[in-house]
């Protein structure tokens, strides 16, 4: 170690060593001069005989040098020396081959930086391995209740799933003492209207049980967080804010503790601030503020419901459950002994589902938080990891290639460096150190493409949610990754090119003879060479084939029938409540406003929903005549909604005007309902009563819809659905309205004049979520609309690259038949032969790629099933244009050499020889 | 070397062991090396210059000797490598190492002497 020390103070001191080495050597021969006149020969004779005494003066200074210890850093900077120039010296190759490396390491970057974020990243608690969450599965989609986090994973293997319970159930799986040391659960309060001093902002907040921040471990950054006291009916109002919010509203966490902040115009007192690295137990969440589950009751107070039923009603299910298992239980031991008393639990108390289909309890690991975002992204970044993994490796092979193609260029100049005495090992060091350079610099401007990609996928994955928090970046788990990469890259694509151009006899190289010194290597080089392209048209053909599939799967799901003409309609939310209207005035507001809409010239009809359709759904029991209950989607509508929404009406009419002022309640059932609950029988007349814990709600039917798409997704098939006027009052008081504007051109022509209205009726009012309802259907397939657009990037990337491969690998497979090929004219070939015999060779080669590719192509579309929608994953469709645009790349890319092979005059080429 | 009367090769590594047996009375500088380990060895070991200096700059390196430029005898300036503590314990430990093969090498190749005795 120390004499590591003494000689980096050497290399810094380099210069006076040199001098000293210098001065040492001269005064050694001045001082055998001397002794060898004192032999008695003459000066002359003594000098020369003390040189030849010393030996190789220049050796003896190299060997020297190389004893103070840095010969191998001086040759790495020698070579890094060299590398450069020889980049610099072939500008298009090194372009060329850093361009297609970033591209390459640049979306593995991006991609990985969310897999980071969403998969690798543990909660910041104490002992994040204990934490489970609880989640349950059915067979039919159904649910109750409310989650405004996302968990809309759906396994096909287990069936629906979901992640809400009842507060009650939440008290069940409490009382397991013997297994967890606590449970604890979530939910998002929504955006809330958060006032500190003057200043109004929308704040995302979290209602989080007693035991939350005790259960998962966390300490306060400031104050102090909230505990099982402040998590009760007629506590004092306390909130916990996140750390950045308490650094922007008050300076620093400490100033934010016992505050006073407003909620939705409620008085909460600042008791603590969350660490600054806790993030909400949802990795795609980031709350600003928590307040205690119990808060709720508050913020609903002004309910016809008594909002007491969320914290007592078995049937309500709205949180999200996690608990930290005792030390020494583990998963396993907690599903087998928490899933039939579950089980048994919802058998005894649960009135409003399914009783065939109750749900089943599923315990996680959850030391990554809620599994639904994990679900969601991980299987969809896992495909897009592969397909950008499948990218670099075709760069690699690309580069590959190019440099076995130049390695001929440069066999003078490696046989020189052979006969020279440099050792093959140290030509070969020379040749990696190259690569790596390249992949170095492919590797630095890779972090550049990868910021700017984590940038773009952030805009594309947030398309579907405003809030959209997570939080890709590049870290030094990410910086690793790409150093990792690049130097594997490096070596991957040189050590083979290099292993190959220095097996090379020096002596017919310098000859220059063309023939001799390459045939025997050469056809090895070749088939290298030739095995390289197979590979590339065989992952190329994988990476379009998963694009094709994947474009199909978003046209088929862009063409889905939703029951009602999602074009040209304009749809946003208003929130009367939150600007300070209240009932029944606020019922008027709303159908005024209506009203003023449908006023605006080019606006055909509008109306409104508690509901966007497609966006969210509400379900509850329903009973027709005192029948047994049937779970149905309810929504709230304004007057005219099915003209508005082009959903036909079949039987009898839809909800007028007249319907609302009315206090006998009416309903338009879909058709599913209809048939579902009544069969054949007329529905019209029939009185069926909903939400399931309203005895007086009573609705008569008074005609039968279409069936429009309610739920969260296009890919569901409409369900039984009640529409019911607003003015019933479905969920306690009313709040948050959607409207829609079926209008006459492009739908955001109409959002000046929308918000110059909205300003008029009331300025207080802000508008929300204001987009067309076509934007709104893409939102939820997001996910499909991402993968048709990167992989079909992707594709044409990877088409790309391949085609600069051939082209490139053809080029010197020409370069080296020029002999061949002039003889062969020279004896008569026409042109035309010559270009289908280089032709041949590509389509040859094209035609092994597709045989190898097409069953990997068909394995991996295997895996990509769960991802497609109407596309079956051995598509022949998908597979034909793959097939085909591979092959007329190929014979473009087989072209260019093929045509230039044919222009060879065999007079100049033969004289080569 | 032509001309000159054949001398046994020095060993792989005693080299080393030479030079810092020479430094053991005082400091000295490379050619007063090379002369001393000549002369002592009565002129059957030759030291190639061209090793001495690598193999003084290695020993350096491995802090077993120090240097310093000073004055010579002759009053030009000389760069002078003396034995620091780690060497002095280095020597010992090789000088021991090599009596025992010395002796060893020298039992086997006069397997006579041992019978007399």
């Amino acid at each position: 170690m120390k004499s590591f020390f003494r000689k980096l103070t050497w290399l810094a001191r380099r210069p006076i060593k040199e001098a000293d080495l210098q001065e040492e050597l001269q005064f050694h021969l001045e001082e055998e001069a001397e002794s060898q006149i004192a032999l008695g020969r003459s000066a002359a004779d003594a000098r020369l005989a003390a040189r030849r005494d010393l030996g190789n003066l220049t050796r003896v200074q190299e060997e020297t040098r190389a004893a103070w210890g840095w010969t191998l850093l001086e040759h790495l900077l020698q070579d890094i020396r060299y590398a450069l120039r020889t980049m610099a010296a072939n500008k298009a190759f090194s372009a060329l081959a850093v361009l297609s490396l970033a591209l390459g390491i640049g979306a593995n970057t991006a991609i990985f930086s969310f897999m980071d974020a969403i998969l690798l990243r543990s909660l910041p608690v104490a002992h994040p391995e204990r934490l489970v969450t609880l989640s349950w599965r059915t067979n039919e989609n159904e649910s109750h209740g409310l989650n405004r986090h996302d968990d809309s994973f759906l396994e096909p293997k287990e069936g629906f799933g979901g992640s809400v319970f009842s507060y009650p159930a939440m008290e069940m799986f409490a009382s397991n003492d013997a297994i967890f040391s606590s449970v604890f659960g979530y939910q998002s309060a929504g955006e809330l209207h958060l006032r500190v001093g003057n200043q109004a902002q929308i704040a995302s907040t979290e209602y989080v049980t007693g035991n939350y921040f005790q259960g998962l471990g966390i300490p306060p950054a400031a104050g102090r967080l909230i505990t099982a006291d402040d998590d009760r009916a007629g506590a004092a109002s306390v909130a916990v804010i996140g750390f950045a919010l308490s650094q922007r509203r008050f300076g620093s966490p400490a100033g934010a503790v016992h505050q006073s902040i407003l909620i939705d115009g409620l008085p909460f007192t600042v008791i603590g601030v969350a660490p600054p690295e806790f993030f909400g137990a949802d990795p795609g969440a980031h709350p600003d503020i928590y307040i205690p589950a119990h808060a709720f009751l508050l913020l609903h107070s002004d309910g016809s419901h008594t909002a007491g039923v969320w914290f007592t009603n078995p049937d309500i299910e709205w949180v999200i459950g996690l608990a930290r298992l005792r030390p020494g239980v583990d998963i396993a031991q907690a599903q087998a002994a928490l899933s039939p008393q579950f089980s048994e639990w919802m058998r005894t108390v649960n009135r409003a589902r399914n009783r065939a289909d109750l749900p089943r309890l599923v315990v996680r690991d959850g030391s990554g938080g809620l599994s639904g975002v994990r679900l969601r992204y991980s299987k969809p970044l896992m495909i897009l990891l592969t397909l950008v993994a499948l990218i670099l490796a075709l760069a690699c092979a690309n580069i590959a290639n190019l440099q076995l193609a130049r390695a001929t260029a440069r066999r003078r100049e490696i046989a020189v460096r052979l006969s020279i005495g440099a050792g093959r090992a140290r030509v070969i060091r020379q040749l990696l150190t190259e690569s790596v350079m390249l992949a170095s610099i492919g590797g630095l401007l890779g972090i550049a493409f990868a910021v700017w990609g984590i940038r773009f996928l952030t805009l594309l994955l947030s398309a579907g949610s405003e809030n959209f928090t997570l939080r890709a970046e590049v870290n030094w788990h990410v910086l690793a990754v790409v150093a990792a990469l690049s130097m594997v890259t490096g070596i991957l694509f040189g050590l083979s090119p290099a292993l190959e151009s220095t097996r090379v006899d020096p002596m017919p190289a310098l000859k220059g003879s063309r023939t001799a010194a390459t045939r025997s290597h050469g056809a090895r080089r070749l088939t290298l060479s030739r095995a390289l392209m197979v590979a590339q048209i065989a992952i190329s053909l994988v990476i379009l084939v998963a694009a094709g599939l994947f474009v199909r799967t978003l046209a088929s799901l862009e063409s889905i029938d939703l029951g009602f003409n999602r074009e040209s309609v304009l749809t946003f939310k208003l929130n009367a409540r939150r600007a300070g209207h209240s009932d029944p005035e606020i019922g008027t507001f709303y159908r005024n406003l209506q009203a003023r809409f449908a006023s605006i010239p080019g606006v055909r009809s509008a109306s409104f929903s508690d509901l966007a359709l497609v966006g969210g759904r509400m379900m509850t029991g329903v009973s027709v005549n005192g029948a047994t209950l049937k779970t149905a989607l309810m929504v709230s509508v304004g007057s005219g909604f099915f003209t508005t929404m082009e959903t036909p009406i079949l039987v009898g009419r839809e909800i007028e005007p007249r319907h609302l002022a009315s206090s006998h309640l009416v309903a338009v059932v879909n058709r599913v309902f209809a048939q579902k609950n009544l069969g054949d029988r007329n529905p019209l007349g029939r009185i069926l009563t909903a939400p399931d814990d309203c005895a007086t709600c009573a609705f008569e039917i008074v005609g039968v819809s279409g069936n429009a798409l309610v739920g969260r997704d296009v890919r569901e098939k409409p369900g039984p659905t009640v529409f019911v006027p607003y003015t019933a009052n479905l969920w306690g008081p009313m709040q948050a309205m959607i409207y829609e504007l079926r209008t006459a051109g492009n739908p955001l022509g109409y959002v000046r004049t929308v918000r110059e209205l909205i300003h008029e009726a009331d300025p207080r009012l802000p508008v929300s979520e204001i987009q067309t309802q076509s934007a709104l259907i893409d939102a939820t397939i997001n996910r499909e609309v991402v993968f048709a657009r990167l992989s079909t990037g992707f594709a044409l990337l990877a088409l790309a690259i391949a085609c600069v491969g051939l082209y490139g690998a053809m080029s010197y497979h020409v370069a080296r038949r020029t002999g061949e090929i002039g003889i062969r004219m020279a004896l008569g070939a026409p042109r035309s032969r010559v270009v289908w015999m280089v032709l041949r060779e590509v389509l040859l080669l094209a035609a092994a790629g597709l045989v190898i590719g097409i069953p990997a192509a068909l394995f991996a579309a295997k895996l990509l099933k769960s991802f497609l929608y109407e596309a079956q994953p051995n598509d022949p469709i998908s597979l034909t244009v793959a097939a085909v645009s591979l092959v007329v790349a190929a014979t473009l890319a087989g072209y260019l050499p093929a045509r230039k092979a044919s222009r060879i005059d065999p007079t100049v080429a033969l004289r080569c020889e | 070397m032509p001309g000159r009367p054949s001398r046994p090769e020095l060993l792989q590594g005693t080299l080393d062991l030479l030079i810092l047996r020479t430094l053991l009375p005082g400091r000295n500088h490379g050619h007063a090396i090379a002369r001393h380990i000549r002369r002592t060895s009565e002129d059957l070991l030759q030291v190639e210059s061209g090793s001495l200096y690598p193999a003084l700059h290695r020993l350096e390196a491995k802090g077993w000797i120090d240097a310093s430029w000073d004055l010579s005898e002759m009053g030009k300036r000389a760069r002078y490598y003396r034995l620091t503590p780690a060497g002095r314990k280095h020597l010992a430990a090789e000088r021991s190492k090599w009596e025992a093969l010395a002796r060893a090498i020298g039992l086997v190749l006069n397997p006579a002497e041992q019978e007399g005795q």
